[in-house]
């Protein structure tokens, strides 16, 4: 019986016989695992972006925005409800909704912002002073909208960084200049603090202005608001402020709760939704993944089969001279275990290397236990894919094998 | 020569004990190919002894069954019908592993075309065959050592068969086929792809080990090569024509009788 050494000794020498092939069939392994990982890198860094920008939403916040939620829309005579001022002031009304914090009325658009030739596509935010604490944005340089501005219908504007960097040249100070949003000037009178880039979007690449002042001069006069962002006095009290924004809301629009035309959605469960939505995205990158590890492993087998028939003649000489057939089943099988195993490193490898750089704006995060599972499967897959070819070798009566030209 | 073990079958003893079991017993050996659903006989009947010591020549015209023959000498295949003894042993109902071990440990290689593992050092090729059988490591250099030394290629250890002559593959492959100490020596044709001068150097590592006791079956077709040997068979159309003591070497006077002092009649094998 030969020793496993020797073994593995006769398997590194079959595979350096032919080593351009051997090389392609690893290639097909390496690709194989190397995927795996990205991809699950990916995965897993997508869904941790998303849910680091729906935290950076706030933890307590809570968003209304016109027009009922599926499940309570039909059947229900539709009323020209409408979010607007009186839905913000009767929201703010601390005795109907005690563990309100704020209201925010909010106006988006998107808008193409120039300045001094440079020009920057970015999303403009019309709301008011509380939305930026809120959303957990601060200034750090100049000041907030507020709500003086507001009531002024101010053409003022609080920048975000990616905005800034855009328009101005690194090293001028944006405050007090105007910028052109559309056919209007804005003054910048604040800076905001870098929120990072998130998989869904990029936070640094927005504006906010008094919406007053958007509605004058960018959306147009509207009595109605597409959403308001509520904040509440605390995450604990979350729900406690949610059912006290739907009551207020449905008394105010002569209706019930159940019958609620308007959609209120706190940041946990968007979390929750987010959350298991990019589990589902990443499991559907590993079976991606997994398919082309399926390929690799295809290519173990049918290089394994050519080794097979190529070597016929020398498993009859091994035979001749008293080869058993575990031997060389255990020989064949090492030989195709060694080329995954080896595809298998170099993948891991070339995963780990391409995961460190930012793949369509989602920084890959790996996942700790791809390496394992990749290298794993890399192995198994020599193992299953060379056991045939083994077989077919271990099983070749010696005097065919012996003929064989 | 190897001791007994543990492949002879129980009916061993059945055999008449004054007299030491030959190393080949063929009785009735038959093997058809079926070829297009037409049957073809390689070999239609032959019984044949060859007792220890011998150094046997088979002759015969190209087709004649001398590889069919050898090739169920040696294990490599199994007869369509007829007995068969390899020292001692019945290996009618062997499996595969026990087979392969007889090849291993009883019978040693010699062909035509060599059959070294290329992309294996000499030393290695000689190696192998202990490695099958399990013997250590350095066990194993020490007997490849002694044998390629005797087979005069001590200085070519790490030659990859493509790196050596045909003459000198040829005593690599004897190396190997002796260093496992075997009864049986069996080469088809070794000389087949040898000019006459390594053809020579050849013969006379043969005879060397013959002179040593052991027993070779050496098909060949070149009557000078058959003229090393101590007996000749001759096959024509898979049938035993001629067989002969010759030379004044250690023959063993052998005299071809059909019914044979072997008898399996009485042996307790099966017919
Ligand atoms: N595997 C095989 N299949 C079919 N016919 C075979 C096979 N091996 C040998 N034969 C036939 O058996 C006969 C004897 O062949 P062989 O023993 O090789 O002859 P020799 O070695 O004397 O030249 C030939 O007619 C050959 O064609
Ligand atoms: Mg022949």
């Amino acid at each position: 019986m030969a020793s496993a050494f020797g073994n593995l000794v006769m398997a590194v020498r079959g595979i350096g016989s032919n080593w351009l092939r051997t090389l392609l069939t690893m290639l097909g392994v390496l690709i194989g695992v190397a995927s795996v990982i990205v991809l699950l890198a990916i995965g897993t860094g997508s869904s941790q972006s998303i849910e680091k920008s729906i935290e950076s939403l706030g933890s307590n916040t809570l968003t209304v925005f016109s027009g009922a939620s599926s499940s309570s829309s039909s059947g229900t005579k539709i009323r020209n409800s409408t979010l607007n001022t009186a839905s913000v002031s009767a929201l703010s009304n601390s005795l109907n909704d005690p563990d309100v914090k704020s209201v925010s009325p909010v106006v988006t658009t998107s808008v193409t912002a120039t300045y001094n030739g440079s020009s920057y596509s970015t999303s403009v935010i019309g709301s008011t002073a509380s939305y930026l604490s809120a959303e957990n944005y601060t200034v750090s340089a100049g000041r907030s909208i507020s709500h003086a501005d507001v009531a002024d219908r101010a053409q003022v504007i609080d920048i975000g960084t990616s905005v800034a960097s855009a328009l101005f040249a690194t090293g001028s100070d944006p405050l007090g200049k105007q910028i052109q949003l559309g056919s209007s000037e804005f003054t910048v009178v604040g800076l905001l603090a870098s929120k990072g880039s998130s998989g869904l979007s990029n936070q640094d690449a927005v504006a906010i202005a008094p919406y007053t002042a958007v509605q004058d001069q960018l959306t147009g006069e509207s009595a109605s608001f597409s959403e308001l962002l509520v904040q509440g006095k605390t995450p604990a009290t979350l729900s406690l402020a949610e059912s006290e924004v739907e009551s207020t809301l449905a008394s105010l629009n002569d209706t019930t709760v159940a019958n609620l035309p308007f959609t209120v959605i706190d940041s946990a469960s968007l979390l929750s939704t987010a959350t298991s939505s990019s589990k589902t995205f990443t499991a559907l990158l590993g079976w991606v993944a997994a398919v082309s590890l399926l390929v690799g492993a295809i290519g173990v087998m049918n290089i394994m089969l050519v080794t097979v028939t190529e070597r016929t003649r020398e498993i009859g000489i091994r035979k001749a001279i008293g080869a058993r057939r575990r031997v060389i089943l255990t020989q064949f099988l090492i030989e195709s275990t060694v080329i995954s195993f080896l595809g298998g490193i170099f993948g891991a490898f070339a995963g780990i290397l391409v995961s460190h750089f930012k793949i369509d704006g989602v920084t890959p995060v790996l996942a700790s236990y791809s390496i394992p599972l990749a290298l794993g499967v890399a192995v198994s897959v020599g193992i299953v894919a060379g056991f045939y070819p083994a077989h077919r070798a271990a099983s070749l009566r010696p005097i065919d094998a012996l003929r064989y030209e | 020569m190897i001791a007994p073990s543990e492949l002879e079958a129980p009916d061993h003893k059945a055999i008449d004990s004054t007299k030491p079991e030959p190393i080949i017993a063929l009785k009735d050996i038959i093997k058809s190919y079926t070829m297009g659903g037409v049957e073809v006989l390689a070999i239609r009947g032959i019984s044949l002894i060859v007792e220890r010591g011998e150094f046997v020549a088979i002759m015969g015209t190209s087709g004649s069954g001398k590889s069919t023959l050898m090739n169920i000498v040696g294990c490599l295949d199994v007869p369509t019908s007829g007995h068969y003894r390899l020292d001692g042993v019945n290996i009618r109902h062997l499996d595969d592993l026990a087979l392969s071990r007889i090849r291993n440990k009883k019978i040693g290689f010699v062909f035509q075309g060599f059959n070294l593992i290329p992309r294996m050092s000499a030393i290695h090729n000689v190696e192998l065959p202990m490695t099958y059988s399990g013997v250590k490591p350095a066990e194993r250099r020490k007997r490849a050592l002694v044998a390629l030394d005797m087979v005069g290629l001590g200085d070519r250890l790490s030659h990859f068969s493509s790196e050596l002559s045909g003459g000198q593959q040829q005593r690599v492959a004897i190396a190997r086929a002796m260093c496992t100490n075997p009864s049986l020596i069996l080469a088809d044709e070794p000389t087949g792809n040898l000019d006459s001068r390594s053809s020579a150097e050849l013969m006379s590592l043969f005879t060397g080990l013959h002179d040593q006791g052991r027993t070779i079956v050496m098909i060949t077709h070149e009557p000078d090569i058959a003229a090393y040997a101590s007996r000749v068979v001759v096959l024509r159309d898979g049938e035993i024509v001629s067989d002969r003591p010759q030379g004044t070497s250690s023959a063993v006077s052998y005299e071809l009788s059909p019914s044979g002092r072997y008898s399996f009649g009485d042996s307790g094998v099966e017919s």
